[in-house]
């Protein structure tokens, strides 16, 4: 048995130097990213003895690597940074994989064009709550933004010349909004977004990025006011490591998962935002959610207004068809907002369709099924494997669903998170950057257009990293940092880790999840948020009722999604109270009780002679937003939307208008 | 030989004994019987394995591809297959929509 075993060892020793195997590299560089971070980090016992802390230092830390993240990781990398990524998925899993639209940019291939009417459009989708010196920035730079990515070799769709195809999409158009539709939009066939985020991935290898994968970053280290890193839990092993750097950049998505129907993945859950919150900072605009009215109930994926276009019709559980009643002209064809507000109210009044009454039906069988193959093909499959029905026979049970959040962490036209005070106005945060979904730099405003969105991620992303090569140099000395910093999150976890409560997380979340879906939704009245933001008031006082049933430490699921669902909750209870205090109806938060836009001056009106109303008394203002996290009570303030561009001669800015299409 | 004298003496016990006894020697009374054809045939297990092999062909993709890659109408290379996506405001793709 020995000699059998010496032999094996002798016989593999001599097959290892028979085959010579190929030399490792002999260069200096290291691989791109480096799993523990062996090199600068060292374990502490500073915040906990059972707990064991991995102390590393960079340069700049970017929590997230989607299409912002990546971008702002190599930006920075690039720049001579030492730069870690930390990120709970994947760099390619993140959901901009999803996005398949395209990105917008004036760079004039199919006809003239001026990025300046591109800034009109952008202005005037926000419907005047987007900060015009961003919107500017945004504009500006995205035929730069675009031939760069070009560049880095993402395929673009070309016309016969060989530049790139632009296709009308998403509102936009010419001479401000005077000349026709604009041409704007270029895309990769239809999967823009998966092949930027696999370009950016790509492009990122180049550079000695450290990426810390599967990572679930718990808390931001802030002192002074000043953020200094990031506190993380790696998934893998359990272990908590602190992050120091000087840049902090948040580039986390959105948090779609809060309501029970929305197209984001199940990973969307806020993480950035409620980190922010939990830092005592400010989040923006939080109560501006986008909403699809015809998304396939449980699984989330949206069905086309196509649907309606081609003849298909919404039925209620009494097989009436209810948007006759609503829009009598435009029926079905009615615009987006009325649709989804309609399906809403018919479900609050009872009529639902299913088991729990809680969606309506989109009928499209009485169309000839040939008509449906030539002129929407692939919609049998669509309907089969997401909704399990088949499009020939029965109907396909929808809901208005959330698509994307405009709100997010404030941050100004760099990328440089600020806070705001009546006195001193809006205060930049040292140290913390975010760009993407995350942030709200207000592009957007109260609604987004669509292909802005990839627009955003890339140059803000773009954007953080320049701020950040112009206020520091690579290698700067960090300034100290208490030794227990970050014990707050890492006692958080234990109590989560070890919680024996009644509720489980799935069901607490589902009761978040329902009650968002049914009070802070589209349908959207002074009674209705009350009752929501009572109800969601209750729904976060049982998280300390909360049971985990994992009590290990390595690849810990349920912590994590427990972990999530605290996100969510801050999210979620920020995003009813602040619709529940705006009196208007903005972009896309409608009220039925104040349904029109309440700005200073009344813009429907001639303006001369009208007296100008006091910061207090309307509503063109960003929302800003903290929460007590032991208490779940939201304090809610305001801040002036920026309305000048940033060269009044380059680009005048846009005067508030009314906005209609 | 001997197996069918075994699984003989068997069978009378095969009532009384119960189905234990019954599924242990069920095979080498069939194969001894020789009565398998007028039997069902064994199911396959719904095992992936299982579905994969009844499924021979390939699901055809309901959006073809354009010759070349060239879109004929709009003269786009590289652009995405089947109806222009946006022809009806929104992104739409397989009667799902992406982006609007």
């Amino acid at each position: 048995m020995a000699a059998l075993s010496t032999a094996s060892r002798v016989l593999a020793k001599k097959v290892l130097s028979a085959k010579a195997l190929p030399a490792v590299s002999q260069s200096s560089r290291k691989l791109h990213f480096s799993v523990y971070g062996k090199n600068n980090s060292k374990v502490s016992d500073g915040i906990s003895t059972q707990y064991p802390v991995v102390d590393h230092e960079f340069d700049a830390v970017v929590v997230g690597a989607g299409g912002a993240g990546l971008r702002a990781a190599f930006g920075l990398s690039e720049a001579g940074f030492n730069t870690a990524c930390v990120t709970k998925l994947f760099p390619t899993r993140s959901h901009t994989v999803a996005a398949q639209g395209g990105i917008n940019a004036a760079l004039g291939n199919m006809e003239g064009d001026d990025w300046r009417w591109h800034f009109y459009d952008t202005v005037k989708g926000s419907d005047w709550l987007g900060d015009q010196d961003a919107i500017h920035y945004m504009t500006e730079q995205a035929p730069h933004a675009v031939v760069e990515l070009e560049n880095f070799g993402m395929p673009f769709s070309r016309t016969e010349d060989g530049k790139i195809y632009q296709r009308a999409f998403g509102g936009q158009s010419l001479k401000f909004g005077k000349g026709g539709q604009a041409h704007r939009c270029c895309c990769v066939a239809d999967r823009t977004g998966h092949s930027l985020l696999h370009t950016l991935y790509g492009r990122s290898l180049r550079y000695d990025t450290s990426y810390f994968v599967e990572y679930f970053a718990l808390d931001l280290l802030m002192e002074d006011g000043e953020c200094k890193g990031v506190i993380a839990l790696c998934m893998e092993d359990g272990s908590i490591h602190r992050f120091r750097s000087k840049n902090t950049v948040i580039a986390t998505g959105g948090y779609g998962r809060t309501y029970f129907s929305c197209t984001s993945a199940h990973t969307s859950t806020g993480d950035g935002n409620a980190m922010v919150t939990r830092a005592g900072l400010p989040c923006q605009d939080l109560e501006f959610v986008q909403f699809h009215p015809t998304g396939i109930y449980g699984a989330g994926c949206l069905i086309t207004e196509g649907c309606r276009g081609e003849g298909g019709i919404l039925i209620n559980s009494e097989g009436e068809r209810f948007m006759e009643r609503y829009a009598p002209n435009a029926k079905d064809l009615a615009s987006r907002d009325v649709v989804s507000r309609s399906i809403t109210i018919e479900i609050r009044e009872g009529r639902g369709c299913g088991p729990e009454k809680d969606h309506a039906y989109l009928q499209l069988h009485h169309l000839p099924p040939q008509q449906l193959a030539t002129r929407l093909p692939g919609i049998s499959e669509t309907a089969m494997i997401f909704a399990g029905v088949d499009v020939t026979k029965e109907p396909i049970p929808v809901l208005p669903t959330v698509h994307y959040n405009m709100g997010g962490i404030p941050t100004n036209y760099r990328g440089q998170v600020i806070t705001h005070t009546p006195e001193e106005g809006d205060k930049v945060v040292p140290g913390l950057f975010a760009c993407g979904e995350a942030a709200c730099a207000s592009v957007h405003g109260a609604n987004r257009l669509g292909a802005n969105s990839l627009l955003d991620l890339v140059v803000f992303g773009r954007a953080c990293a320049h701020t950040i090569a112009d206020i520091c140099t690579p290698g700067e000395k960090l300034s100290p940092l208490k030794t227990n910093a970050g014990e707050e999150s890492v006692a958080n976890l234990d109590k989560l880790r070890f919680a024996d409560g009644n509720m489980r997380t799935s069901e607490i979340r589902v009761n978040m999840q329902k009650t968002m879906q049914n009070h802070a939704a589209v349908f959207r009245t002074g009674k209705v948020l009350k009752e929501g933001c009572d109800k969601m008031d209750a729904v976060y006082q049982t998280l300390d009722d909360i049971k985990t049933f994992d009590r290990g430490i390595v690849w810990n699921t349920d912590l994590v999604e427990t972990l999530e669902l605290q996100n969510l909750m801050l999210n979620a209870v920020q995003t009813i109270n602040s619709a529940e205090q705006r009196q208007e109806s903005r972009g896309a938060h409608s009220r039925e009780d104040f349904k029109d836009r309440m700005d200073e001056l009344d813009y429907a009106k001639p303006l001369a002679g009208q007296v100008r109303k006091p910061f207090e008394e309307h509503w063109r203002k960003h929302t800003l937003s903290t929460v007590d996290p032991k208490t779940g009570k939201v304090t809610l303030k305001y801040r002036p939307v920026i309305d000048n561009s940033l060269d009044a001669e380059d680009c005048a800015a846009i005067p508030p208008a009314i906005r209609s299409y | 030989m001997s197996l069918l004298r075994v699984c003989a003496s068997t069978s009378i016990f095969r009532s009384t004994q119960g189905l234990f006894v019954e599924s242990a020697f069920t095979g080498c009374l069939r194969t001894a019987s020789g009565a398998a054809k007028d039997k069902e045939p064994l199911r396959k297990a719904k095992t992936p394995q299982g579905r994969f092999d009844m499924n021979d062909e390939k699901t055809k993709d309901p959006l073809e591809k354009f010759p070349d890659d060239v879109n004929p109408a709009t003269k786009e290379h590289g652009g995405p297959r089947g109806p222009e996506p946006t022809r009806y405001g929104d992104w739409e793709r397989k009667g799902r929509c992406v982006d609007f």
